[in-house]
């Protein structure tokens, strides 16, 4: 087969993934197949061709649980042993770049890291990659083939197609024991709403005071619909939330962002950077954040936000 | 017990600066210095010494002159650091470090322990974790924030987004420590003194490790065709004062009046 295979552990990851590799396969006359991995993988499979598929590998296995990067490597390596795809497009989460980079070394392959574009160019892949912490970005040319590349969440827009049925082709490659076990799994508690597609989001520094004051954010949020987020430290060593926005986080697309005592390293700022407006509410006007930023406040947050919310009640404020 | 721990010589990003025209990156200047992660690898590996014995060596891939770079983390605890050169001019691609780094593993024998950090501050691929354990062929214990030794496997916590999954795998093994994992210790004066006559070896990847240097150069799946920096134009507009209402106020009429926001009144 000449095409893209796309893979992702999250359902709407690989429909985004799905929705680019279909634009790029429609100008190359190439196919697009999406590889689903599980220990008892069940549903319409064949509509995942309304998302752009023509074709979707299936592995099931009772070894492929817990994202375990050595079953999943094999599971993987095996789909495209058998499709044989031009390109390799994963899911840039943690258990996508885990494994698509044992699948790299495993099948030798150039892998370019967080891209946020790709074409093929006289059959070369090109791809558009965020480097230095966002700072730059970089274009490569892909040398191997197959070639690989990983996109973070909410890059892409997923896109309906139609509802051409999918190809289902289920395969059984070979799935060795792992070596690492797991003794035991906890399901955080998630956000419930993906952070990439809040409208608004209120984001929380370390210049919060207290867990008790994220009340004064969640009233400003749901004026807008919008979802409480926060920097690294806020969620990895306060533990006020279980992921956090930034270069290894989430990357939020939102209308209005809203900063709380954030002080804005170029590690937070490039999780946030893609939102339209931003506002940033700091005590210190040194702040790196206020040249981040299109409005900012000098301001104790404690203060400001529960008399800005009100003002934004009494005029009836949504976003625009 | 064998640790090696595999640190790198990273550029300081937070120095890097674009031109706001020509969207060029300002490169010349910006230090290199041994990265922020390695500190957490570092003190993960001399923490597992410290607890069940053995010796800690570190590893890394880079020029020549990041030699006189580690006297810090020799002080934390280090045995030695083995500096392989890097063959290719700067920044070395991850599939070609994890290959280099693989060979002077299996040159160093016996290791039980390899740790890495999730990421580097600066290449940012999180490739060479499971490059290097496919090239060694152990098992990886990635995104580590919590690690121990019990009867011969490691046994520690992972951190994925969804899920914290506690694990075990056999020795030899590789893991990958978050910066969450640990606050790495600040050597002493002494600590640092004494630091100072403990060796770094230079190692060629051709006469010490046996490989090409031309074949590692073809190798090098990703040709760069193009590199600018990111331009991102705020406005940048900062309000101050002392009545918080009134500036709540002014903030809303500059929101309602550049579109951000719609609203009744």
């Amino acid at each position: 087969m000449s095409g893209i295979l796309v893979y992702s552990e999250k359902q709407n990851i690989a429909h985004e993934l799905l929705g680019r590799a279909r634009q790029v396969a429609d100008k190359q006359n190439k196919t697009v197949s999406v590889a689903i991995l599980g220990e008892s993988v069940t549903g319409d499979m064949a509509s995942l061709g309304a998302w752009g598929a023509d074709s979707v590998y299936v592995v099931n296995s009772p070894l492929l649980v817990g994202l375990g990067p050595e079953t999943f490597t094999d599971a993987l390596t095996g789909v495209i042993e058998q499709a044989e795809p031009d390109l390799i497009v994963i899911g840039a989460t943690k258990p996508g770049l885990e494994i698509s980079a044992h699948v790299a070394g495993r099948l030798d392959l150039g892998c370019a890291s967080f891209c946020v574009d790709f074409d093929f160019e006289d059959d070369a892949v090109i791809a558009k990659c965020m480097i230095y912490s966002g700072m730059g970005m970089n274009t490569y040319k892909i040398k191997t083939k197959p070639a690989m590349l990983t996109v973070a969440p909410a890059v892409f827009n997923a896109l309906e197609v139609g509802n051409k049925a999918a190809e289902v082709i289920t395969i059984n490659p070979p799935i060795k024991e792992p070596a690492m076990v797991v003794v035991e799994y906890k399901d955080k508690a998630t956000a419930g709403v993906r952070w990439e597609d809040a409208p608004m989001i209120v984001d929380v520094g370390q210049g919060m005071n207290d867990k008790s004051d994220l009340e004064i954010a969640e009233e400003l949020a749901a004026l807008f619909d919008g979802q409480v987020a926060c920097t690294r430290p806020v969620s990895s060593e306060r533990d006020w939330f279980p992921e956090w926005l930034g270069l290894s986080g989430k990357k939020i697309h939102a209308d209005l962002c809203v900063t709380l005592g954030v002080s804005g390293s170029i590690q937070h700022v490039v999780g946030i950077r893609d939102a339209r407006t931003i506002v940033a509410v700091n005590n210190d006007e040194n702040a790196g954040i206020f040249s981040q930023a299109d409005y900012g406040v000098v301001a104790d947050l404690h203060e400001f936000v529960p008399k800005f919310t009100a003002v934004l009640k009494a005029r009836s404020a949504e976003l625009a | 017990m064998k640790i090696v721990a595999c640190i790198k010589y990273s550029l300081d990003v937070s120095e890097v600066k674009v031109d706001p025209v020509s969207k060029d990156l300002k490169m010349a200047g910006v230090p290199y210095r041994v990265g922020n992660i390695d500190k957490n690898v570092l003190e993960t590996a001399v923490k597992l010494q410290e607890t069940f014995g053995g010796t800690v060596h570190a590893i890394s891939v880079g020029p020549a002159k990041a030699k006189e770079s580690f006297r810090e983390a020799m002080a934390m605890g280090l045995e030695d650091v083995t500096l392989i050169e890097d063959p290719t001019e700067g920044q070395v691609a991850p599939d070609i470090t994890a290959l280099i780094l693989a060979e002077a593993i299996k040159k160093m024998g016996d290791v039980d322990v390899v740790v890495c950090g999730e990421v580097s501050d600066d290449g940012f691929t999180y490739q060479v974790p499971p490059r290097l354990a496919e090239a060694l062929g152990i098992p990886l214990v990635s995104f580590v924030r919590k690690v121990t030794i019990e009867d011969g496997r490691i046994v520690a916590d992972r951190d994925l987004e969804d899920s914290v999954q506690t694990v075990s795998a056999p020795v030899p093994a590789l893991i990958s420590v978050m910066e969450e994992i640990n606050t790495p210790r600040r050597p002493t004066l002494l600590e640092a003194m004494k630091a100072k006559k403990k060796p770094v070896h230079l190692w060629n990847i051709e006469s010490d490790l046996g490989l090409n240097s031309d074949d590692l150069m073809q190798k090098a799946a990703l040709e760069k065709v193009k590199s600018e920096g990111v331009v991102i134009h705020r406005k940048q507009q900062v309000l101050k004062g002392d009545d918080l209402a009134v500036m709540s106020d002014e903030l809303v009429d500059i929101l309602f009046a550049d579109k951000v926001l719609k609203g009744g009144v």
